[in-house]
C-alpha cells in the first residue's frame, strides 16, 4: 500500500456485480477496479453482465469513489534524501548509454578515456548546512566504476543574508559558459557533449612539438593516448579540450546579484582546458562571466578566461627554460530563448592557446580555435520531446613543411550533428534515442556515424 | 453496434442514477478527527545545488503537506450534480501552492506564475497527462480534470517543485488544515471506511458507522512510515 491510496472497487450496497462492466460503462462513475482488471473471467462475461451492471449501478444505495490508478506514479525514489534533520541532503545521477559501434576515431573521448556514448556513469551529490550560511558541497562521481572521482567539494558562504553575494571555496563550480554549468544529467538534451566543451584537440598540457610539422603529424589524433611529442613527458596524455566539462577546477568564486544581472569571477589553479586539483604551474586562471536576463525567456552571457596551461616540468625542459607565459585564453558568448514547447540555445567559444617556439618550422603564432554549438529542444506531448544539436571546430591554419607547405588547420576541422528523441517515464527517469552524425576529415578511417540509447535516473 | 450499445448506456446511466437520492429529509452526520503525521518526511526537501548561490527561498506556504481524508464508499447521491468550481494552483517562490488539492471531477485548475521566472508545468500521470511548456511571470494556463484518479504535477525545470491533485467523482473528501483537522459533512447514516491519505505514508482505512439519527463520529488517524 505503500503510496498508493487505498481505492476500493465498486460495490453495490451489500450485492456485488461486474465491476468492470460499471466501470466501461459508467465512465461518469469513473468506477474502477484494478482486480476486475485482471480478472479474466470478467473480461469474458463483460458483455453479458452490461445491462444488469448498469440496472444495479443504478439502483446501488452506495456507490464508490474511485481514484483510479496508483496514489503516486513513482515507483523509484524521487526525492532527495534528507538527514540530520536537513543538515545533510543527499542527490544522485545514474545514467547508462550505449551506442551502435565503437567510437574508433576518439571523437566522443571523454575523460579518462571514456567514450561518452558508451559509459555508465554515477554521481552522488551533497550538501551540508552546519550553520546559516554556510554550506559544504560536494560531488563524487564514478565513470565504469573505474575510480571514484571528487567532482566538486567546496564550502559556500553568503556572508550577508539579505545581499545576493556568495563565495564558494574549493573545487568549485565551472565559471566560464552556459553549457558546463548544466552538462550532467537531465539538462544535456542529448547524449553527447558538445563538441566545444569535450572534444580533444592535440594539444597536451604536459608535452609540445617542437615544430609545426609535429603538430600537423597529429591533426585528429588528440583523444588518443599513444601521441607523443619530442619535448616534455612520454607517457600516455589525451589532448585538451577547448573547455573541459568533464573535470572541475580549483579556486575561489565570487558571485554578485541574481536578476537580472549576475557576476561571476573565479581565480582557480588549472585553465578551462586542463582544471587542476593542486596547481602544476604556478599561474593562476582569472574567469569571469556576465549573464543577463532582460526576461524570463531570455538569457544572455558574455565570459572570458586567461590562465597557464603548461606543466612546469615541462617549462623546466624548453631551450630557453620557459620563461615566457604560455597560457590559454579563451572568450564565449551564449544565449538561450524558451517559449512554450519551444528551447533554443547557442553558445560560442573562442580559444587560443601560447605554445612554445622552439625549431623551424616554428609555432610563432598563438594557436587558435573556434567552437559554436547550436541546439534546441520541442516538447510534442507530454513526457516526450525531440532533440537536436550542431556542432562545429575550427582550428587557425599553420604552415609547416607538410602538405606541400600550404597553410593548414593545426587540428582537423570538426561538425556534428545530433538528432533525438527523450521520454520521460517518470519525472526523474529518463530514456533518450539519438543519432550522432560526425563530419571529419579523418586521416586514419573511423566511423562517423552513431546510433546510442541512454538511460538516465536522478533523485 | 457494441460502441454504439455502449453509448446509449452511458447515456442512460447519466440519468437513471439520478434517480435515486437520498431521501430528503434524512439526517445526517459529521465525521470529523485529526490526521497526525509522523515525523518530518514530508517537509520539502530540495536538491543540493552546485551551481546555485545559497539564497535563501521565500516559502510560500508550509513545508508539511496536508493530508486528505476521504471515503471510500460513498453515498450514490453524492455522485449527482457534482460541483466544478474552477480553482488555483499557484507557483510561487518555486513551489506549487497549494502542494495539495481535492478536486471533484470536471473541476478547471488554473497554473498561474506569480515567479519572475519560467515555469513548465507538467505531469505524467495516468489519470491526467498535461505539458503546460514555459510561461512567465503573469501568465496562467489551466487544465481540466474529468476523470477520478491522483494527478502528480511536477515543474520541468525546478526538480524540487511537485504537487497532488486528487480528483473525486463524489463531493465527499476534505483537506486538512495546518493543524491536521478534517471534517466530512452530510454524511449520511451508515457504514464508511474512511481514508486517510498523506504521501509519502501509505494510506489508513479506517470504518466508522454514522448513526441514523446523524450526529458527529470522531474519528483520528495516525500516519507514518510502514
Amino acid at each position: 500500500m505503500h503510496g498508493r491510496l487505498a481505492a476500493p472497487v465498486a460495490v453495490s450496497g451489500s450485492r456485488c456485480y461486474n465491476r468492470r462492466a460499471c466501470q466501461r460503462l459508467l465512465p461518469s462513475m469513473h468506477v474502477k477496479s484494478p482486480e476486475s482488471r485482471a480478472t479474466a473471467a470478467g473480461r469474458r462475461t463483460m458483455r453479458r453482465a452490461i445491462v444488469s451492471a448498469l440496472v444495479r449501478c443504478a439502483w446501488s444505495p452506495t456507490l464508490v469513489l474511485a481514484l483510479g490508478g496508483p496514489a503516486s506514479a513513482q515507483g523509484l525514489p524521487s526525492e532527495p534524501i534528507s538527514l540530520a534533520d536537513g543538515r545533510l541532503v543527499v542527490s544522485g545521477d545514474v545514467s547508462g548509454s550505449i551506442s551502435s559501434e565503437p567510437d574508433s576515431g576518439y571523437l566522443n573521448a571523454g575523460d579518462y578515456e571514456h567514450d561518452e556514448l558508451r559509459l555508465f556513469r554515477l554521481g552522488v551529490t551533497a550538501a551540508l548546512y552546519p550553520a546559516g550560511r554556510i554550506s559544504v558541497l560536494g560531488q563524487v562521481r564514478t565513470e565504469g566504476w573505474d575510480q571514484v572521482e571528487p567532482y566538486a567539494l567546496f564550502v559556500r558562504v553568503r556572508p550577508w543574508a539579505d545581499r545576493a553575494f556568495h563565495v564558494n571555496v574549493g573545487r568549485i563550480p565551472p565559471t566560464f559558459g552556459a553549457f558546463p554549468r548544466r552538462s550532467y544529467g537531465k539538462a544535456n538534451l542529448l547524449i553527447g557533449q558538445p563538441l566545444p566543451f569535450h572534444y580533444r584537440t592535440s594539444i597536451q598540457p604536459n608535452a609540445v612539438p617542437a615544430t609545426a610539422d609535429d603538430l600537423l603529424d597529429v591533426r585528429a589524433l588528440g583523444g588518443a593516448e599513444f601521441v607523443r611529442y619530442p619535448l616534455g613527458a612520454q607517457t600516455s596524455e589525451q589532448g585538451l579540450p577547448m573547455v573541459n566539462v568533464l573535470r572541475w577546477d580549483t579556486g575561489v568564486q565570487v558571485g554578485v546579484g541574481s536578476r537580472p544581472v549576475e557576476v561571476l569571477a573565479a581565480v582557480t589553479t588549472g585553465s578551462l582546458s586542463h582544471p587542476l586539483v593542486a596547481d602544476d604551474n604556478g599561474g593562476k586562471q582569472i574567469v569571469g562571466r556576465v549573464t543577463f536576463r532582460p526576461s524570463a525567456a531570455l538569457s544572455l552571457g558574455v565570459s572570458g578566461a586567461r590562465g597557464a596551461y603548461l606543466d612546469d616540468d615541462l617549462l623546466d625542459v624548453l631551450p630557453d627554460g620557459g620563461t615566457e607565459s604560455f597560457t590559454q585564453v579563451v572568450v564565449g558568448v551564449d544565449a538561450e530563448y524558451a517559449r512554450g514547447a519551444w528551447l533554443l540555445r547557442a553558445e560560442g567559444l573562442a580559444s587560443s592557446w601560447r605554445l612554445p617556439a622552439v625549431e623551424a618550422p616554428r609555432l610563432d603564432e598563438r594557436l587558435r580555435s573556434i567552437g559554436l554549438t547550436l541546439e534546441g529542444q520541442y516538447r510534442i506531448a507530454p513526457g516526450w520531446y525531440v532533440a537536436a544539436r550542431l556542432d562545429h571546430l575550427g582550428f587557425s591554419e599553420i604552415t609547416g613543411t607538410r602538405f606541400d607547405r600550404e597553410p593548414t588547420p593545426w587540428d582537423e576541422p570538426v561538425s556534428r550533428l545530433e538528432v533525438g528523441v527523450g521520454h520521460y517515464f517518470l519525472r526523474n527517469l529518463i530514456a533518450k534515442v539519438a543519432y550522432q552524425q560526425n563530419r571529419r576529415d579523418d586521416p586514419y578511417p573511423s566511423p562517423g556515424g552513431f546510433a546510442a540509447a541512454q538511460l538516465l535516473y536522478w533523485f | 453496434m457494441v460502441r454504439r450499445l455502449r453509448w446509449t448506456l452511458f447515456a442512460l446511466s447519466l440519468v437513471v442514477p439520478g434517480l435515486v437520492g437520498l431521501p430528503a429529509q434524512q439526517s445526517t452526520g459529521v465525521i470529523q478527527g485529526a490526521v497526525v503525521v509522523a515525523d518530518d518526511a514530508s517537509s520539502v526537501v530540495r536538491r543540493p545545488d552546485l551551481f546555485g548561490s545559497g539564497a535563501p527561498v521565500p516559502r510560500p506556504g508550509p513545508d508539511r503537506r496536508p493530508s486528505v481524508v476521504y471515503l471510500a464508499l460513498a453515498p450514490r447521491a453524492a455522485f449527482d450534480a457534482l460541483p466544478r468550481p474552477r480553482v488555483s494552483m499557484d507557483q510561487r517562490g518555486e513551489a506549487f501552492v497549494p502542494r495539495v488539492l481535492a478536486i471533484t471531477a470536471g473541476t478547471v485548475v488554473d497554473f498561474p506564475n506569480s515567479d519572475p521566472i519560467y515555469h513548465n508545468v507538467f505531469s505524467l500521470s495516468p489519470t491526467r497527462s498535461f505539458d503546460l511548456g514555459r510561461y512567465e511571470a503573469g501568465q496562467s494556463k489551466w487544465v481540466r480534470f474529468d476523470q477520478p484518479g491522483i494527478v502528480r504535477v511536477f515543474c520541468d525545470i525546478h526538480s524540487h517543485m511537485s504537487a497532488y491533485i486528487l480528483v473525486f467523482g463524489h463531493r465527499y473528501f476534505t483537506v486538512t488544515d495546518e493543524q491536521g483537522r478534517y471534517r466530512l459533512d452530510q454524511v449520511p447514516p451508515g457504514s464508511y471506511q474512511v481514508v486517510a491519505w498523506h504521501e509519502p505514508f501509505p494510506s489508513q482505512v479506517r470504518t466508522v458507522t454514522v448513526p441514523d439519527g446523524g450526529g458527529d463520529v470522531e474519528l483520528n488517524f495516525e500516519l507514518g512510515p510502514e
